[in-house]
């Protein structure tokens, strides 16, 4: 009897679904997402990472403390080149972590280059979670996956641009407007 | 012998196992090279060992490196091939994930897709069949015949191990590949292998990156295959095997440049450095054949004067496989993507200046060994080679090794900038194997297993 029940509640999900989508129609790229390898999910070029993670005794605080220091400015973090942003959450009373971040491509292949170019400012933060190995150990990895949870849902507005794409067309299109203007200034004179 | 590079031993400086190690890590590929490549599968595992057992005298090690009079002959295993020898479980679960998959299980993550997809390479790669490779490499052909005589006479001793293939490659005194580029003119030194830096040429890599066992550039050691005696001073080799289309490459000159001189100026530009050898950043309008054959200066340049790419452009092959002091847009330390290259032409250079293709079996095989092979050449194919982004560049590939496949764009800065469309894959790649390189106790403890 109850399964009859969800068949007909799923039926009717998908009718007011249909219908909803009907009213809005979309152009653009494919927003499809698929599997971004062992976790995660992919939108195009861009790929997403969701982590939980249980906090340090005091580990709260001391993440506190350092985005008191740096007055919550994570701009150091465009040197990356590949993040579209970063979260931390404390949840569950500071015991844990919540981190989210959306980037180009994969982060796996990069690991060794964050522990030696930026060994320092990945431990600093990481160190604040129980059981964080250190970015040099080679155990990382494996630490980040234990901890990764795969979104359920996700969307990117732009799955085809990269950091570097979306940057360089703000310095295109400023460059062109900026000659437009001027041209339309020398016609009217 | 003027374009030998000198490479100074200096035993103060060995801190590495070298008479542990197999030869092709440290010896310079010879010039002129003469050489052939097995692949064997072994039917049962105790006619494996027994081979193994005849072919530890043959196996070369990298003592004495910066001498290499004699030749040089290699044995690797696929980790089919570790399987068919019966390797304790134990021993078979602690090697990385990607060569327990093996090259073709990994084609996503190499890039390997469309024309270069594993179901149109050539039999036996991907199929699983291959077990061992074996490499034989010499400056003479004298040398290089009596090496293979003595293996093959060895492998005849033995039933229960079959010949899958055997190809001989081959490069005259100019070492040029089948594009008529001399190639394998810049490669890693290691630290403690005894080499005496050279000024100009950045310092030796962290053993660890390139022989397993060791503290790589992070300054730890990482996972390497248990018991230590097998894993200990062994490494890991690529081999993939490249059919090149010289044809479409010269047509593709053709079309888009007038003069002679003008075409040879577009595929330096495509390549970074000319026939010669010379790099465009010593040699920015045209070749310089005594500085290609000079490889104390050939390879010695940076490009902290051209971070546009206006003299070599930052989307070119040499360019790309090795940023140098290229400020990226992606953040990535170049020193752990260097690979050790012993790569080899085969099927000689066609007729000068073809369009047409004249049917015949011509390319390289592509031979890179690290302590982490698998990752760099993934780490190579999916971000350097078919990938603009690090460059800020878009969906730009490689011009010479990228999947093009008719659509691919080359972008050449100056001070008018050109792009050019609708490039071809002149190499199309044809199978290849993820293998161990174990060091020389490792295969005498194979063999006794």
């Amino acid at each position: 009897m109850s399964i009859i029940k969800e068949t007909i509640e799923d039926l009717k999900l998908k009718v007011e679904l249909l219908l909803a989508k009907r009213k809005y129609s979309v152009d653009g790229p494919s927003h499809i997402v698929e599997s971004a390898g062992k976790k995660g999910l992919r939108s195009g070029k861009v790929s997403e990472l969701t982590a939980i993670a249980p906090l340090k005794p005091g580990g709260a605080d001391r993440l506190r403390k350092i985005i008191e220091l740096i007055k919550g400015d994570f701009g150091g973090a465009i040197l990356v080149g590949t993040l579209h942003d970063m979260r931390f959450v404390f949840i569950d009373n500071d015991t844990r972590l919540l981190f989210c971040t959306t980037f180009d491509g994969d982060w796996d292949v990069y690991i060794e280059d964050f522990a030696t170019k930026i060994p320092e400012l990945m431990d600093l933060i990481f160190e604040s979670v129980e059981g964080w190995p250190g970015i040099k150990d080679p155990s990382v990895k494996q630490y980040i996956l234990d901890h990764q949870l795969t979104a359920d849902a996700w969307f990117v507005a732009y799955p085809n641009l990269t950091v570097n794409d979306v940057l360089r067309n703000e310095k295109i299109v400023k460059g062109l407007y900026k000659t437009l203007d001027e041209a339309q200034d020398s016609s009217q004179h | 012998m003027s374009n030998l590079f000198q490479r100074i031993f200096n035993p103060s400086k060995v801190s590495l196992e070298l008479d542990d190690i197999q030869a092709l890590i440290l010896r310079s590929r010879p010039v002129p090279y003469f050489g052939t490549n097995v692949l064997l599968h072994i039917d049962e595992p105790r006619a494996g060992k027994e081979l193994i057992k005849k072919l530890i005298p043959l196996v070369t090690s990298a003592k004495n490196w910066h001498k290499a009079e004699e030749a040089t002959a290699t044995v690797a295993f696929t980790f089919e091939g570790l399987k068919a020898l019966n390797l304790p479980e134990e021993s078979l679960k602690s090697f990385p994930e990607s060569f327990r998959e093996g090259m073709a299980a990994r084609a996503a993550k190499l890039h390997d897709v469309d024309e270069n997809a594993p179901k149109h390479w050539q039999k036996p790669f991907g199929t699983g069949q291959v077990h061992i490779a074996i490499n034989i490499i010499a400056d003479t052909r004298e040398k290089w015949e009596a090496k293979l005589r003595e293996a093959e006479e060895e492998l005849k001793k033995i039933s229960g191990v079959k010949v899958l293939l055997k190809a001989d490659f081959a490069a005259t005194e100019e070492v040029k590949n089948v594009f008529g580029f001399r190639d394998g003119i810049s490669n890693p030194e290691i630290e403690g292998s005894g080499v005496d830096e050279v000024p100009g040429y950045g310092r030796p890599i962290k053993a660890g990156e390139f022989i397993l066992g060791y503290p790589g550039e992070a300054g730890t050691v990482g996972y390497y295959p248990q018991p230590d005696i097998l894993g200990k001073n062994g490494s890991f080799l690529v081999f993939r095997k490249y059919h090149s289309k010289v044809h479409e490459f010269n047509r593709f000159l053709q079309k888009h440049a007038q003069t002679e001189d003008e075409q040879e100026y577009l595929a330096a530009k495509m390549f970074g450095r000319w026939r010669s050898g010379a790099p465009l950043t010593l040699a920015p309008r045209k070749d310089d054949a005594k500085l290609g054959a000079d490889a104390e200066r050939n390879n010695h340049f940076s490009y902290k004067d051209d971070q546009n790419g206006k003299t070599v452009p930052l989307s070119c092959h040499m360019r790309r496989m090795n940023p140098r002091d290229t400020k990226q847009a992606v953040i990535s330390d170049v020193n752990l993507h260097r690979i050790i290259r012993k790569s080899v032409s085969y099927g000689g250079e066609p007729e000068k200046g073809i369009t047409t293709d004249d049917g015949k079996e011509r390319g390289l095989y592509f031979i890179a060994i690290s302590a982490k092979a698998m990752d760099t050449v993934e780490f190579l194919q999916s971000q350097w080679a078919n990938e603009g982004n690090f460059i800020n560049h878009g969906d730009e590939k490689d011009p010479i090794i990228g999947l093009n496949q008719g659509k691919g764009v080359f972008t050449v800065p100056g001070d008018i900038r050109r792009r050019y469309n609708a490039i071809e894959t002149f190499n199309i790649m044809q199978g290849g194997e993820y293998c161990f390189l174990p060091g020389l106790s490792a295969l005498k403890w194979i063999s006794e297993l």
